[in-house]
C-alpha cells in the first residue's frame, strides 16, 4: 500500500457540496500536480463532516487541522503554508465565538469535542466510495463475525442485550423486532432499510448513507442472517441523489468482495439487496406504506394487526429498521451488547444522533450519548443562538413531534423524558428557534406540512388535520375566534386517538405542544390580535411598530426624516410617545429588535433617529385643554407612567393634579437614570409640554406625609399610583448594616438630587443590569478609583445594553464575572471588603440560562469600601395605611385585581408602572398610563352611563415613500461620543446625536416593511 | 375462543373481526367505508372501538378478534371519536340532501342523524367541484365522496375491472380513474359496481335522476332478460315507468351478489321504446303485418314443415340466444334435433 505523508480530506457532503467543496477538491489537485506533490499527498473525499456550518470543510492529517468555509482560492495558500512550510493557516481555523482565539485540531473544537460517535464512526474521515478503506476501519468484521461464529439467534440475543431501539422515532426494541421475525415461519423473508427520510429539518441518515454507505450494508448483513431474509430492500428517497448513488456503488463493491450475494463469506448464507427509489411521499416513512410502496402500489398505510415481523412485504415476514438503527449493529456485535448498554440511561442506550439546525451557531449533525441533556446539545455543541438572541424553543422530531421550551432544556436525551414533555424523540431533527419565532406560525407550518403529506385514506387525519390549518390559519390572520384554542385541543386529542397510522396520530404534537407551553401567545393573536414575535405579517403594519408598546410608528417618522420634514416626524411621535427626546436616549428598543434589516447587516438605530428628531425638530406647540369634567383625578408619581396618565385624561377634559415627593417631576427617569445618559433639560422640556395641557404638577408634596392618602381618595374621583420603584433590593447577606453599603436606587438618587455623596474609593457593585452599569459609571464621575462589577453569569448573560457595557469598560469599570458576593465584612462599622464565591455555570433554569452553581471553596475576599447592590428594586407603598382597601401582599406589593392589568381591589384606585410591573422600561410605563387612563375613563363613563370616549380625528400626515433601488449591505451609523478623558469627570451627555448627514443615511437604511403592495 | 364486546361474552373463530363478532351478537357499530363483499381497510374511523390495553382506538371492521380481548363500544371516548369522524365527513366537500337521489338511502345521512349532529363546526367552505356527467349512465358528483374507497376496492376487488383508485394526497385526494381521466374516457366498461356500492349519492344512475327517490319507487324483483346467467335485480317503478335498476347494497342474493353488468344495469330503456315491437307481424307481399300469435305459430310450424319436406330436415339451422336460460336452450335444440331433426343447431355464446 502506497504511503503519504499527509492527507488532505475535503468533505463531500450534500452540505459541503452546496457551498462549493467540489470546487476547492479540484483545486486542491491542481496544486499539489502544480507543485510536484501528488505522490507525497493524498486527496480524499469523504462523506458529511458534520460541521455542516462550517463548510466547506477541510481536515488536513496527520495533525488533524480543521479547516472551515474552504474556498478554492484559498487552497494554494493551504498548500504553500501548511503543506510545504508546516505553518498551519490560522485564517481558516475554526474560532472560539468569544475569545475569536482559533483552535486548530478538530477534537478541540466543542463542537466536536462532546460528541461520542458510533453511528458516525467513519464519518469525515473515510471515502465513501471506498469498500477498503472502510475494511480498514473495522468494516464488516461485525458481520464476519455473526456469519462465522454465531448462531442468528446468538446475533439476537446480542442486539436484544445492547438495548438499541429503533432510531426511526418509533423506539421500538430492535432485537426483539428481529427475534419475532425470526419465529415467523416462512420461505421467503425480507430485510428493509427505511432511508425515506422526510421531516423536516432532519438529515441524519442522508448523511450516514452518503458517508458510510458500508455501515448499513453490513447492519442488514446481519438482520439478515438473523431473521433469515435473503432479499433487502433499502427504501431510499430519489430526492437523496448521492446517497443513492453511494449505496449502489457500496453493493456492487460488497458484492464483488463476496460480502453480499450468494454463500457470503463461504458461511452458506446469502442475501441480496437493492436500493428502491422513493418518490417523496412522507407518509411513504411508515412502514406498512413504505412496503406498499416497495410492491408497486400507492404508498397508504393499513392497520396492524397483522404486524410486518408475520405479514410484510408480499406479506411476508419482513423487518423494518431505520439507517442509523443498522448503522449501530455491526458494532454491537464486534463490541457485544453489554458495551452498547453501558452507554445512555436506564431505558434509552447507547447514543443518537441529531440533526441541529435553525437559529443556533453550529448547525450540523450531532452525535450524543443517550441522557445529554437536550440544552447541552444546543448551547454547548450547538453553540448557542446567533445575534445574540433569546432561545425560545426547540422542535425535537419534527412534524410529528412537540417542542422544548427554555424551562425544560435540563430535560435528557431519552425516549421516555422527551414523551413526558410531549414531544417525541423521532428520528431526531432538532430545529432550534429563538425569540423571533411565533411558535403558532411553527404550528401551522407544521400542520400545513401534515395535512399535505396526510394519503388521504383515514378520515381524522384527512379531514381532521384540514380543520386544523383553517383555525390556525385564521388565528395566523387575526380572525381567530374566542373557543379556537379548545377547538384545536379536541381535535387534536380525538385525531391523536383515532387516526389510522402514525402520522395522524402524531400530527397534532407540534399543535398540543405549542398551546402547552406558549398559549399566551395564541391568546395573544386571538384577543389581542398581536403577533409578540412579529411573524404573522396579517397582524401588523410593519414589525417594528408592532414591537413597540405604544405602537410607535417608526417606518413613517423615519421616513420623514428622509424626507427632512423634521416637524411632522415630531407630530408622528407624539400621537403616542409624549417622551420622544427621553426614548430617543434611554430606550431599550423593543422595536429594532424586530428590525427586518437585520436580517441583511444591522438593526436600524430607531432611537437614534428618534433623538435626532426630538433634539433638532421643531416642536408643535401645545394648547391648553378646558375641563370638561366634573371628576378630578390623582395622580401620584411624576413619572413616565404617572404623566402619561395626566396627559391623557387632561386631553379627555379631565382635571389632572400630580402628586410628586421629589423636588423635581421625572420619577425614576430623573433620579434612577444618570444625567450622563439622559440630560436634565430634556426631561423637563417635555414635562413643560404636558403642563401646558393644564395638569398641575405639585412637587415636594409626599402622600402620606404632606396629604393624606384617605384624603386624597375622598377628594379625587380616580387615584392612579404611579410610584416607581425606588427601594433597592438587599443582597440578604451578612453585613448590610455596614457604612459603605448603598442600594443602587437610593445612590444613584442622591446623586441625581444634586447631594455631594461621599464614595470610597474602591467600589463594588452587585448585578448586570442597566442600573449595575448606571451605579458603576456614575461611581466613576464621582472619582472613585477602583470601580468593579460582580456578576453572577456571564457576559452574554447580562442584561444591560452591549454599549452601555462597552462604554463602562471604556471608562475603567472592571467586570468580574462568575461570582457572587457572600459575606460583607468591615471593621467599626465600615465596610471593608466583600467575600466573593466564585461561581460555575450548571443546569438551565427556567428562562433557559444556565443557573449559576457556587463553587465550593473559592472564597475570597475583594477589598472594597463601598458597595452597591443593583439587583433589583421595588416600590416603598408605606404610604398606603395598614387596613386600607388597597390590598397589598405581605412585603408590601399592592395587589392587582383579577384578571387586571393596572386596577386595584379598590373601586377607582389603579397602579401602573415600576410599581405594577418591577423595574421596566420608560416605553413600557408610557404604555400603562395610555391604558389607564382608557380604563379609568371607561369605567366613570359607564358608571354615569355615558357613551364611551370617542378618540378625536388623527391629524392627517402624509408619508412618503422613497426606497433604494438597490439595497447595499450597510451597517448602523455609530453614535458620535465624546472621548473618554473628556467625560469620566463630568456628567455631561457622552453620546452626541446624530449629525444632519447621519440621520438622513441611517434613515436611508430603512426597508419600509409598512409598504402595503 | 371468547371476546367480550359491552360485557357480553362472545364465541367466535378464527379470523372474524370484532366488527363481525359484535354484529352476530346483536352489537350495533356503525360502518361506512366497510362492506361485507370487501377487504376491510379500516379508513373511515366510524367503527372505533375502545380495546382494553391498546394506545389508541381501533377500528373494528379491521381488527381480528382475539381471544380475551375486551371490547366497549359506545364510551365517551368512542363516541367522540366517532361523532368527530362523522361531523369531519359531513363538512367536507357539499352534501346537499334535498336534492340528492340517495337522501332516505345514505349512509352518512344516517350517521349524522343518529349521532345529532346538529350544526357541525367546520364552515368554511370548500371549492364546488363540477359533476361529471358526460356519460350517459353515471354522474359522479365528488362533492358527496366521502372518500371512503368502496368504489375503488369493488371495482379492484369484485368486478376486477382495475379502473378506479386513489389520486393526490391530503386535500387533494381523490378516487377515479388514472390521471383524473372521465369514465367514458378511462377503461371504466360501467358495471355500475361503484354505484351500487357508494354509501353517500356521489355515484349514482344518471337516467333516474330526478325521477324519483325512496319512497316514491316500488322495486320489483326480477331476473334478468339479458343473458342466461339469473342476476336478480329490483326494477325501481314510479307511476308503472321504470325509473331504473339497482341491486341491494346489502344481502344481495345470488347468484350475482349484486353485482350487474353494464346492460343488466343501464339497458332498460327498450322496455318504453315505441319502437319495441309488441304483437308477432307477418310478412306479407312485402310489407308487416299485424298478426295473433296463433297465426304466427302456424304460419312458422306451416313453413318449418314444408321446408323439411321439400329440402330435408338438413335446410334448416337453429340459432339460439344468450338471454335465453339453460332451460329454453336445452328445448331448443331438443327441438330441431328431435322434432325438426337436424344437428344444425348453435349458440350465439358459441361465436
Amino acid at each position: 500500500m502506497k504511503v503519504f505523508r499527509a492527507h488532505i480530506l475535503v468533505c463531500g457532503g450534500t452540505g459541503c457540496r452546496a457551498t462549493g467543496s467540489e470546487a476547492v477538491q479540484q483545486a486542491v489537485s491542481k496544486e499539489l500536480a502544480a507543485k510536484g506533490l501528488l505522490d507525497e499527498v493524498a486527496i480524499v473525499e469523504t462523506g458529511c463532516n458534520g460541521f455542516c456550518a462550517a463548510g466547506p470543510i477541510m481536515v488536513v492529517y496527520p495533525e488533524g487541522t480543521f479547516y472551515q468555509h474552504v474556498q478554492a482560492e484559498d487552497v494554494k495558500e493551504i498548500i504553500e503554508e501548511h503543506i510545504i512550510k508546516g505553518r498551519p493557516v490560522q485564517r481558516l481555523m475554526y474560532k472560539e465565538p468569544v475569545t475569536e482565539k482559533a483552535i486548530p485540531h478538530m477534537l478541540d473544537i466543542p463542537f466536536f469535542g462532546k460528541q461520542q460517535l458510533i453511528a458516525l464512526k467513519n464519518r469525515g474521515l473515510i471515502d465513501a466510495e471506498k469498500i477498503d478503506e472502510y475494511i480498514a476501519r473495522e468494516g464488516y468484521m461485525g458481520a464476519a463475525k455473526a456469519l462465522t461464529e454465531m448462531t442468528p439467534e446468538e446475533v439476537i440475543e446480542e442486539v436484544k442485550k445492547s438495548g438499541l431501539r429503533g432510531r426511526g422515532g418509533g423506539g421500538f426494541p430492535t432485537g426483539m423486532k428481529w427475534s419475532f421475525a425470526r419465529k415467523s415461519q416462512s420461505d421467503v423473508k425480507f430485510i428493509l432499510c427505511n432511508a425515506d427520510e422526510g421531516d423536516p429539518g432532519a438529515f441524519m441518515d442522508r448523511s450516514i448513507l452518503e458517508a458510510d454507505p458500508h455501515a448499513v450494508l453490513e447492519g442488514m448483513i446481519i438482520g439478515g442472517y438473523s431473521i433469515g431474509a435473503n432479499k433487502g430492500y433499502i427504501y431510499c428517497r430519489a430526492e437523496y441523489p448521492l446517497a443513492i448513488k453511494r449505496l449502489t456503488l457500496a453493493i456492487a463493491q460488497a458484492k464483488e468482495y463476496g460480502l453480499l450475494g450468494e454463500d457470503i463469506l463461504g458461511s452458506g448464507y446469502s442475501l441480496d439487496i437493492e436500493v428502491y427509489q422513493g418518490a417523496g411521499a412522507f407518509v411513504c416513512g411508515e412502514e406498512t406504506a413504505l412496503m406498499a410502496s416497495i410492491e408497486g402500489k400507492r404508498g397508504m398505510p393499513r392497520p396492524r394487526p397483522p404486524f410486518p415481523a408475520s405479514q410484510g412485504l408480499w406479506r411476508k415476514p419482513s423487518v423494518l429498521n431505520n439507517v442509523e438503527t443498522f448503522a449501530n449493529i455491526s458494532q454491537i456485535v464486534q463490541k457485544g451488547g453489554a458495551w452498547y448498554s453501558s452507554i445512555g440511561t436506564e431505558r434509552s442506550k447507547g447514543t443518537k444522533v441529531f440533526a441541529l439546525t435553525g437559529a443556533v451557531n453550529n448547525v450540523g449533525l450531532v452525535e450524543v450519548p443517550m441522557g445529554t441533556p437536550i440544552g447541552d446539545i444546543i448551547f454547548d455543541i450547538g453553540g448557542g443562538i446567533p445575534s445574540g438572541k433569546q432561545y425560545k424553543a426547540a422542535q425535537l422530531g419534527g412534524p410529528s413531534g412537540g417542542c422544548i421550551p427554555a424551562g425544560a432544556l435540563n430535560t435528557p436525551t431519552d425516549y421516555e423524558e422527551i414523551i413526558k414533555l410531549g414531544a417525541i424523540m423521532g428520528s431526531g431533527g432538532l430545529i432550534v428557534m429563538d425569540e423571533d419565532t411565533c411558535m403558532v406560525d411553527t404550528a401551522r407550518f407544521f400542520m400545513e406540512f401534515c395535512q399535505e403529506e396526510s394519503c388521504g385514506k383515514c378520515t381524522p387525519c384527512r379531514e381532521g388535520t384540514k380543520r386544523m390549518l383553517e383555525i390556525l390559519q385564521r388565528i395566523c390572520k387575526g380572525k381567530g375566534r374566542h373557543g379556537d384554542i379548545e377547538l384545536l385541543e379536541e381535535l387534536a386529542a380525538i385525531i391523536k386517538d383515532s387516526a389510522l397510522c402514525g402520522l395522524g396520530q402524531t400530527a397534532p404534537n407540534p399543535v398540543l405542544s405549542t398551546i402547552r407551553y406558549f398559549r399566551n401567545e395564541y391568546e395573544a393573536h386571538i384577543y389581542d390580535k398581536r403577533c409578540p414575535a412579529a411573524v404573522c405579517s396579517d397582524l401588523f403594519k410593519s414589525p417594528c411598530q408592532h414591537a413597540c408598546p405604544i405602537e410607535m410608528d417608526v417606518p413613517a417618522y423615519i421616513a420623514l426624516v428622509r424626507a427632512g420634514r423634521l416637524e411632522d416626524a415630531y407630530r408622528v411621535m407624539l400621537k403616542t410617545n409624549p417622551f420622544p427626546g427621553v426614548c430617543g436616549r434611554v430606550c431599550p428598543q423593543f422595536c429594532a429588535n424586530k428590525c427586518r434589516r437585520a436580517q441583511l447587516d444591522q438593526p436600524m438605530a430607531i432611537a437614534w433617529l428618534k433623538r435626532y428628531i426630538a433634539d433638532n425638530g421643531r416642536k408643535p406647540k401645545i394648547e391648553a385643554v378646558p375641563v370638561t369634567r366634573k371628576e378630578k383625578v390623582a395622580i401620584i408619581g411624576a413619572g413616565p407612567a404617572g404623566l402619561t396618565a395626566a396627559q391623557d385624561l387632561a386631553k379627555r377634559g379631565y382635571k389632572v393634579t400630580v402628586f410628586e415627593e421629589l423636588p423635581y417631576a421625572g420619577g425614576m427617569m430623573r433620579y434612577a437614570i444618570p444625567e450622563y445618559r439622559l440630560p436634565r433639560n430634556v426631561i423637563a422640556d417635555e414635562v413643560k409640554d404636558i403642563e401646558a395641557l393644564g395638569v398641575e404638577i405639585r412637587t415636594n408634596t409626599r402622600v402620606g406625609k404632606d396629604i393624606t392618602f384617605d384624603k386624597l381618595r375622598k377628594e379625587y374621583a380616580i387615584v392612579v399610583l404611579a410610584i416607581g420603584a425606588h427601594n433597592s433590593w438587599k443582597l440578604d447577606i451578612e453585613g448590610e448594616d455596614l457604612q459603605g453599603v448603598w442600594g443602587a436606587t437610593e445612590f444613584l438618587r442622591e446623586v441625581n438630587l444634586g447631594k455631594n455623596v461621599k464614595l470610597g474609593s474602591k467600589v463594588a457593585i452587585v448585578g448586570g443590569g442597566n442600573s449595575a452599569i448606571d451605579a458603576a459609571r456614575t461611581a466613576v464621575r464621582l472619582g472613585a478609583k477602583d470601580v468593579t462589577i460582580l456578576y453572577r453569569r456571564e457576559r452574554k448573560d447580562m442584561p444591560a445594553w452591549e454599549h452601555e457595557i462597552v462604554a463602562a469598560e471604556h471608562e475603567g469599570v472592571k467586570i468580574e464575572y462568575l461570582v457572587a458576593p457572600v459575606k460583607l465584612v468591615g471593621e467599626n462599622g465600615k465596610l471593608n471588603g466583600v467575600v466573593c464565591q466564585r461561581m460555575k455555570l450548571g443546569e438551565f433554569d427556567r428562562s433557559g440560562r444556565r443557573k449559576p452553581v457556587p463553587v465550593s471553596g473559592s472564597e475570597y475576599t475583594l477589598s472594597v469600601d463601598t458597595i452597591i447592590p443593583a439587583i433589583s428594586q421595588s416600590a416603598d407603598t408605606s404610604f398606603i395605611p395598614d387596613g386600607s382597601d388597597v390590598a397589598k401582599d405581605k412585603w408590601g406589593k399592592i395587589q392587582l385585581a383579577p384578571k387586571s392589568k393596572n386596577k386595584t381591589a379598590a373601586d377607582g384606585v389603579f397602579i401602573i408602572g415600576d410599581a405594577a410591573t418591577g423595574p421596566a422600561t420608560v416605553v413600557e410605563a408610557i404604555a400603562m398610563g395610555h391604558k389607564v387612563a382608557q380604563d379609568a375613563d371607561a369605567a366613570i363613563r359607564a358608571k354615569n352611563g355615558e357613551p364611551a370616549f370617542k378618540e378625536p380625528e388623527e391629524e392627517k400626515i402624509v408619508i412618503p415613500f422613497e426606497v433604494s433601488e438597490e439595497l447595499v449591505e450597510t451597517p448602523k451609523g455609530a453614535m458620535p461620543e465624546m472621548e473618554v478623558a473628556a467625560r469620566v469627570a463630568n456628567f455631561a451627555e457622552v453620546e452626541l446625536g446624530y449629525t444632519k448627514d447621519m440621520a438622513f443615511k441611517e434613515s436611508c437604511r430603512c426597508l419600509r416593511c409598512d409598504a402595503e403592495v | 375462543m371468547v371476546l367480550t364486546i359491552d360485557g357480553i361474552k362472545c364465541e367466535f373463530t378464527q379470523g372474524q373481526t370484532v366488527y363481525e363478532v359484535a354484529k352476530e351478537n346483536g352489537v350495533y357499530i356503525p360502518v361506512l367505508c366497510h362492506h361485507e363483499q370487501i377487504k376491510p381497510v379500516g379508513a373511515c374511523r366510524v367503527c372505533v372501538v375502545e380495546v382494553e390495553k391498546a394506545r389508541s382506538l381501533i377500528a373494528s371492521c379491521a381488527m381480528p378478534a382475539e381471544d380475551g380481548m375486551i371490547v366497549y363500544t359506545n364510551t365517551e371516548r368512542v363516541l367522540k371519536a366517532r361523532k368527530l369522524a362523522v361531523e369531519l365527513l359531513l363538512t367536507q366537500g357539499h352534501h346537499n340532501c334535498i336534492t340528492c337521489e340517495s337522501s332516505g338511502n345514505c349512509v352518512l345521512q344516517d350517521l349524522v342523524y343518529s349521532l345529532g349532529i346538529d350544526t357541525p363546526r367546520f364552515n368554511e367552505p370548500e371549492k364546488l367541484k363540477e359533476l361529471e356527467q358526460a356519460n350517459e349512465m353515471i354522474v359522479r358528483d365528488m362533492n358527496k365522496c366521502v372518500l371512503c374507497g368502496l368504489c375503488v376496492r369493488a371495482c379492484n376487488e369484485v368486478q376486477v375491472n382495475q379502473v378506479l383508485d386513489y389520486a393526490g394526497r391530503g386535500p387533494t385526494a381523490s378516487v377515479g380513474p388514472a390521471f383524473g381521466l372521465t369514465y367514458e374516457n378511462s377503461d371504466c366498461v360501467f358495471c355500475g359496481e361503484c354505484v351500487r356500492i357508494c354509501p353517500v349519492g356521489a355515484l349514482i344512475e344518471k337516467q333516474g335522476r330526478f325521477k324519483g327517490r325512496g319512497k316514491d319507487l316500488e322495486l320489483v324483483r326480477t331476473t334478468c332478460g339479458y343473458c342466461g346467467v339469473g342476476c336478480q335485480m329490483d326494477v325501481n317503478v314510479k307511476d308503472g315507468k321504470i325509473v331504473k335498476v339497482t341491486t341491494p347494497r346489502e344481502d344481495a342474493p345470488a347468484p350475482n351478489n349484486g353485482s350487474l353488468c353494464i346492460k343488466g344495469r343501464f339497458g332498460y330503456d327498450f322496455v318504453s321504446n315505441p319502437e319495441r315491437l309488441t304483437k308477432p307481424m307477418i310478412r306479407v307481399g312485402g310489407e308487416l303485418k299485424e298478426a295473433t300469435w296463433d297465426e304466427a305459430i302456424s304460419y312458422v310450424a306451416e313453413k318449418l314443415g314444408s321446408i323439411k319436406k321439400q329440402s330435408g330436415p338438413d335446410a334448416i339451422a337453429g340459432f339460439s340466444s344468450a338471454r335465453c336460460t339453460n332451460e329454453e336452450n336445452y328445448l331448443f335444440q331438443k327441438f330441431l334435433r328431435a322434432v325438426v331433426g337436424t344437428n344444425n343447431v348453435d349458440h350465439c355464446a358459441r361465436l
